[in-house]
């Protein structure tokens, strides 16, 4: 391995920093604060990536992650019951267990990195990224990445459809129940009374 | 030495004034908006100056400390028809009286706070939180859900909220926006609780002062009343609400010249006012303030309408005009005008299209000297002034606002007249 | 040799900057006057007085703001414009970030522009400044992908990622000729971005100022010159990818791109005072119904143009 000094100094700093907003969003108090640092840990980790010479897929990781955490953060105050997501708040729960099976993971996960024998393969010489990996992309592999795109198509659209309130009978508020067989008569295919949905909870 | 370099640089800029208007200070704010070297702002904090404009009651002292504690030093205040807070009498503020030296007064008061002759601004309030931070319990986990009690003083979101529109619900978010938010009527306080950008509820805390119309509609309510100068007021009134609705839609340069055939409607022969409003109506429709920004939503339904009158009920479909009743009227061949839709846009068209009818009035009644037959009885733009004026309709916003988008809410308060009409002319 | 590769470029990545925002400001008086708004001073005075203005300002706090975003976040916000502005090629040979995925970094600095918009309006820890942050996040993901589509178009004539590339491509005919939607889209989607004129959804009037209601002083002179920076940025990137680049005759290679750039800015800052701002409703219906089809029949041409 001849990489140079600088290159090795950065990494180091790169990984420093990805561990430490790492393990930052477990100690903040705010929800949008905790969605921020995670997106500081993969901004590092596309960084590190650029590094390895994974032109396409470093900067690509900026880009998805950054729209991601954006709708977490987003996510975070319009549904946390805490307004704006900036009350203190704590988060994480069996904090022993917790931090022994984070402590653990990470030992194990840093042991395997640095005492297995990666093989050596260098990159071959004209290595274009972008276009090696559009070739994989449209040929060997087409078939998983074309199905995993309509999958997630079909979960999105299924996402906005159950979350309406207009049912298939009417609002979900009135019980969106479907006509009778005769007229004024019960509800045809519903199953015998069922007790209505929970009222007030408190969810975490 | 750069230091003052750069003051000098920045005194040479426009005056940031942010009005505080208190009862019948709008005269005031009309008039500076079209002043070129003074800029009125939006938020105490992009202002280096404060205007207190008009008498400001007892009850809203507390608001007026909390927005003059906002605006970033250095920073001084000026008092226009007004009485200055006690703390800052021993400071030294400015107190104008007259409408011809306040521009001038503003622009030198610019100049000596970014010189710095002005020493120390004074703050009024303690600055310290005025609500605990912390939560019920060790991490605030005690109480209810993941944080206990009113932190920060804001209630929390609890669920199940009911959400006006489809989808998951989402918590909502209330606070209170005060008398002097410049945005809609002064003096108007509210409790907004907003569930995304939508407001779920809206209710007043303090009504909006009552406006000073001008004493041409005093005066036709006592004796006949030449129709040119009523109508000639009638422009005025509706094309300075119009200015407030351009400023709210982004379009500076219109609202500018909106104020400007208003501030021309005492003065301008009529022809040359119809031909500024026809090219200023056409400037309207080819920017997109129709198309673009106001919005089809604030439908007044007619029960509403009819209690609030004026252009509203119009708009709405309710055909009743005092003007139809007055001999003077339909000797000019006066015959009201209505829209179908109650809703924002056609408040806007309908408003125009009186515009343009009191222009043409005005025009006919000058050539025959017309005046008004009726008296006790007036139409004014606000609605029908017969045995009382035409009184608070802010209720009504109670009710028209829930299920709007915000920028829709204010735009339909802009487009309404909810504020009531005072007891004192103009002066 | 490092004189070429990296400090002429990144000179003139500085210079465009400064003076890009300053003429930026200086365009936008000029439009305000040409529809009839007085102004205070001359137009050339304007934007440095009111600089000096916010210096001498105090930046002021909130109750509980989150301290670091939102100190940071106009710095933020400046760098993303700077690392935008850095991928310009300004001739043949000076670029200050050359990488074969720059259309990619530049996607990624839209990305990241949202999350920073975002950092601005909910720091304050004020409501009207949070309605701000919200809203616009919730309008730009339609923003980012006609820009990733219209963007997308031009690099399939130029097989490559790479804006060096791109600009090569066009040698016998702009893409603003080539791909006649590209450009109209894009400059769209830069007002938008950008939150500016008929899109200011942000920092809006009917929100007294939105994600900057509670900024003054000195960090809201650095989030207004990081807004217009920005928008300078844009327009370099639109030079570069619809109008040629450095191609021209007589004149040197960056000459032409700040002369291009230019005309682009003056067209963004008319277009930003035309219109009145448009309400939410009717910009998500605008962008899903009627940009985001018209994005797809660019790519489409644009890919049957390159079959051809």
């Amino acid at each position: 391995m001849n990489t140079s000094f600088f290159v090795d100094v950065v990494f180091i700093l790169l990984a420093l920093f990805a561990v430490y907003t790492g393990w930052r969003v477990f100690r903040t108090d705010s929800m949008v604060r905790a969605s921020f640092f995670l997106l500081l840990s993969f901004i590092t980790v596309g960084a590190i990536m650029l590094l390895l010479s994974a032109m396409y897929l470093g900067v690509a990781m900026f880009f998805m992650m950054g729209v991601e955490m954006m709708v977490m953060a987003l996510f975070m105050v319009m549904f946390m019951m805490n307004p704006a997501g900036l009350n203190p708040m704590m988060m994480v729960h069996q904090h022993k267990l917790s931090i022994g099976a984070g402590i653990a993971s990470f030992v194990i996960l840093a042991a395997m990195a640095l005492l297995s024998r990666f093989p050596v393969q260098p990159l071959p010489a004209g290595l274009e990224p972008v276009s090696s990996l559009g070739n994989e992309l449209l040929g060997d592999s087409m078939l998983i990445f074309e199905s995993a795109g309509v999958v997630l198509l079909a979960t999105m659209i299924g996402v906005v459809v159950l979350s309406s309130q207009r049912g298939r009978f009417g609002s979900a508020q009135e019980g969106s129940m479907p006509p009778g067989l005769e007229p004024g008569g019960e509800p045809a295919g519903m199953p015998e009374e069922d007790s209505g949905a929970g009222g007030h909870h408190h969810g975490h | 030495m750069a230091v003052s370099w750069l003051s000098r640089l920045a005194a040479r800029g426009p005056a940031t004034v942010f009005p505080a208007l208190g009862m019948q200070g709008e005269e005031a704010f009309y008039q500076l908006a079209l002043h070129p070297e003074i800029e009125l702002v939006d938020s105490p904090r992009h202002a280096s100056l404060l205007l207190v404009a008009g008498g400001v009651p007892p009850e809203l002292h507390e608001p007026l400390r909390r927005v003059h504690d906002q605006l970033p030093a250095p920073f001084t205040t000026l008092w226009y028809q007004s009485e200055p807070l006690l703390e800052l009498q021993q400071a030294g503020v400015v107190r104008v009286d007259s409408l011809e030296a306040l521009p001038d007064a503003l622009v030198d008061a610019h100049r000596k706070v970014l010189r710095g002759e002005l020493g120390v601004s004074p703050r009024l309030l303690v600055d310290e939180p005025p609500n605990p931070w912390r939560g019920l319990g060790d991490d605030g986990h005690g109480g209810e859900g993941m944080m206990g009690g009113v932190p920060y003083g804001r209630p929390m979101a609890m669920p199940p909220t009911q959400d006006l529109r489809d989808g998951l619900a989402l918590d909502t978010l209330t606070f209170r926006l005060g008398p002097f938010f410049p945005l809609w009527p002064a003096g108007l306080e509210a409790e907004v609780i907003l569930q995304g950008d939508i407001v779920q509820q809206f209710s007043v805390q303090s009504r909006p002062f009552p406006r000073a119309m001008s004493p041409v509609f005093f005066d036709a309510w006592e004796h006949a009343m030449s129709i040119a100068r009523l109508e000639r007021a009638r422009v005025q009134y509706h094309l300075r609400a119009l200015f407030h609705a351009l400023h709210l839609a982004g379009l500076p340069d219109l609202a500018w010249r909106a104020l400007r055939l208003a501030e021309a409607c005492d003065r301008q022969t009529i022809t040359a006012l119809e031909k500024g409003f026809k090219d200023f109506e056409r400037c309207l429709k080819r920017r997109g303030f129709f198309a673009l920004h106001l919005p089809t939503c604030g439908t007044l339904n007619t029960e509403h309408a009819e209690a609030l009158g004026g252009f509203a009920a119009r708009a709405a479909g309710i055909e009743g005009d005092a003007r139809r009743d007055d001999e003077g009227y339909r000797r000019l061949g006066f015959s009201a005008i209505s829209q179908q839709a109650g809703d924002t846009q056609s408040r806007w068209r309908q408003r125009l299209a009186e515009v343009a009818q009191s222009l043409t009035l005005a025009a006919r009644a000058q050539q025959n000297d017309a005046v008004t037959a009726t008296t006790g009885v007036v139409e004014t733009p606000r609605g029908v002034w017969r045995d009382e004026r035409p009184g608070d309709a802010s209720a009504l916003l109670e009710k028209l606002l829930p299920g709007l988008e915000w920028g829709e809410a204010l735009a339909t308060i802009a487009s309404l007249d909810v504020a009531g009409v005072s007891q004192w002319a103009r002066p | 040799m490092i004189l070429d590769q990296l400090i002429w470029p990144l000179l003139l990545v500085f210079a465009t900057l400064g003076g890009g925002v300053y003429l930026l400001a200086v365009l936008d008086g000029l439009a305000a006057r040409s529809f009839g708004l007085p102004q205070a001073q001359s137009v050339w005075l304007l934007p440095l007085s009111r600089g000096a203005w916010l210096l001498s300002q105090q930046a002021n706090v909130t109750e509980a703001p989150d301290w670091w975003g939102w100190r940071l976040a106009p710095a933020l916000y400046l760098t993303l414009a700077a690392i935008g502005l850095a991928l310009v090629p300004w001739s043949r040979d000076w670029v200050a970030t050359d990488i074969t995925t720059s259309l990619v970094l530049w996607g990624s600095v839209e990305a990241l522009a949202t999350v920073v918009i975002f950092l601005q309006g909910w720091s304050a820890n004020t409501h009207l400044a949070l309605i701000g942050a919200y809203r616009y996040v919730a309008l730009g993901l339609s923003y980012i992908l006609i820009s990733m589509f219209v963007l997308i178009g031009v690099t399939l004539p130029a097989e490559s990622l790479a804006l060096t590339q791109v600009v090569a491509s066009q040698q016998e005919l702009w893409n603003v000729l080539r791909q006649p939607l590209g450009l109209p889209l894009f400059l769209i989607v830069g007002l938008s971005i950008t939150f500016r004129g008929p899109f200011n959804l942000a920092d809006s009037t009917d929100l007294a100022g939105g994600t900057s209601v509670e900024v003054s002083g000195p960090q809201r002179l650095v989030w207004e010159f990081a807004r217009s920076a920005m928008l300078v940025a844009f327009s370099g990137i639109a030079t570069t990818a619809f109008l040629g680049g450095w191609l021209g005759p007589w004149l040197p290679g960056p000459l032409w791109v700040m002369l291009k750039m230019l005309a682009v800015l003056a067209i963004l800052a008319w277009l930003g005072r035309w219109f009145a701002r448009i309400t939410p409703e009717r910009c998500i219906s605008l962008m899903w119904l009627a940009l985001l089809p018209l994005s797809f029949i660019d790519l489409i041409w644009a890919g049957v143009e390159a079959l051809l």
